[in-house]
């Protein structure tokens, strides 16, 4: 096909700097970053919160965990904290260091998620190519369509409501976060199902321009 | 027997020659205690399918069952008993005290006044409007226009609720809590029939149904989902 254009890999800003964009294409890197920006572990640690939190998304070994320590340590994303006991007290070498992010490290999470928060052009475009390969008639297309109108649907049947008692205040910002990304999901379902209805008016049209129409319509 | 059944419902309008198909061989069933979604763009034909159902336009084609009755014969003794259908906007445009409105649909039963506000008065409490009680009907406003007319519905105890576009013109924020209000009235056994046109209110129905050009296209429970096949008149002719 002439004229295609690929989207490029993305990442975070090159700009802001090159090698936390490079770092953070991994998606376990990115997830390790989270968990030690939330809060400040060990190696081992961190490993056991990545299952909790992770474990229906993706399964890693706990080599990969600190595969994903070493990378971020070394784009300067996270840094090692002296290791003391709970009394303050410096601990032997033997003690595992805790890791908490860099003001960078911070920063280039943020600009990753919310690169990743939208969907992804590329996986979208990839999409589109797949689905021109298979539809060669309207019948087809609209078939493409109701099933993909089915999906959108059931996303946003399954979607979770989020906790309507504003008045109790409980959960506070991480309540009000959580009602924000629903809320960004189900505008992004009301656009995708706007577009089902333009594509139907479209592909109605299809027989009239070529002078056949449907007289029902 | 369900509830609700709907089969090879047609229902067409007319304005002198012009002839517009408002939905086209429909056919839904709606179980007691169901919370069930049609959702469409605007002259999807959702409106009209709701009207249909809740025996206030009769259909011209196909058949409409309500409790195994026939709503075509039946209509005068199961709107407003067994059916509760939801007029958005007709509270607000009344005159009045609100728990007249809400009262009157027992008042219309001969029941008597003190017992009619009492019960008035319990709905408004169920839906979150007792506060209403004692305002006119043209002072209501955003979601409490909608919660009197949920509870000017349900003070008869229908079995079904019909409601078209409950968060349309409702404040953002206001929503979910109204779209819960549906759902806990279908986990209390009513069953609900709503019109929605966007995504927020397909939020953990038990049902969703997508129309289009006044056609079913799809349903959707959790877990599954169905697409109604294609009939030639929906595409014309193959475009190659």
């Amino acid at each position: 096909m002439s004229g295609d254009h690929v989207p490029r890999a993305r990442g975070v800003d090159p700009g802001d700097d090159p090698a936390a964009g490079t770092v953070l294409r991994s998606q376990v890197t990115c997830a390790v970053l989270g968990l030690v920006i939330e809060k400040p572990s060990h190696g081992y640690e961190i490993g056991q919160r990545f299952e909790r939190r992770f474990d229906q998304y993706m399964s890693v070994g706990r080599s990969s965990i600190y595969a994903a320590l070493g990378s971020l340590m070394d784009a300067d994303l996270i840094e090692k904290m002296a290791p003391r006991s709970s009394t303050g007290v410096r601990r032997g070498a033997k003690a595992g260091a805790s890791y908490r992010a860099t003001a960078l490290g911070a920063r280039a999470y943020r600009a990753w998620l919310a690169d990743r928060v939208r969907n992804d052009p590329q996986r979208v475009a990839m999409l589109g190519r797949m689905a021109l390969a298979c539809v060669h008639s309207v019948e087809a297309a609209m078939d493409f369509i109701a099933r993909y109108e089915q999906e959108c649907v059931r996303e946003a049947q399954e979607l979770a409501r989020p906790n309507v008692d504003l008045s109790s205040g409980a959960g506070g910002l991480s309540t009000v976060l959580e009602r924000l990304l629903v809320e960004e999901r189900r505008r992004m379902i009301d656009a995708q199902l706007a577009w089902i209805t333009y594509a139907r008016a479209e592909l109605r049209a299809v027989p009239s321009r070529s002078g056949r129409v449907d007289a029902l319509r | 027997m369900s509830l609700l059944s709907i089969e090879h419902v047609t229902k067409r309008y007319r304005r002198g020659r012009l002839e517009r198909v408002a939905i086209r061989d429909v056919s839904l069933e709606v179980e007691r205690g169901e919370l069930v979604a049609v959702w469409g763009a605007r002259f999807s034909g959702r409106s009209t399918l709701l009207r249909v159902a809740a025996g206030i336009e009769a259909p011209e084609a196909g058949s409409v069952t309500f409790e195994g009755r026939d709503l075509a014969r039946s209509r005068n003794s199961v709107l407003g008993r067994g059916i509760g259908y939801c007029q958005l906007g007709s509270s607000a445009a009344q005159h009045g005290l609100v728990i007249e409105h809400v009262a009157a649909g027992l008042l219309a039963q001969r029941t008597v006044p003190r017992q009619a506000r009492r019960r008035g008065q319990e709905l408004l409490f169920r839906v979150g409007a007792e506060h209403c009680a004692r305002l006119e009907c043209h002072e209501l406003a955003g979601s409490e226009v909608v919660r009197v007319a949920i509870a000017s519905a349900l003070v008869t105890a229908p079995a079904l609720l019909v409601i078209d576009e409950p968060t349309s013109g409702v404040d953002l924020l206001e929503r979910d809590p109204l779209l819960a209000l549906l759902r806990s009235i279908a986990n209390e056994g009513t069953a609900v029939l709503m019109s929605t046109g966007d995504a927020q209110g397909l939020s953990g129905v038990d049902r969703a149904l997508s129309m289009d050009n006044g056609e079913l296209r799809g349903e959707v429970r959790p877990g599954r989902a169905h697409v109604v096949p294609l009939r030639r008149a929906d595409v014309g002719v193959r475009s190659r």
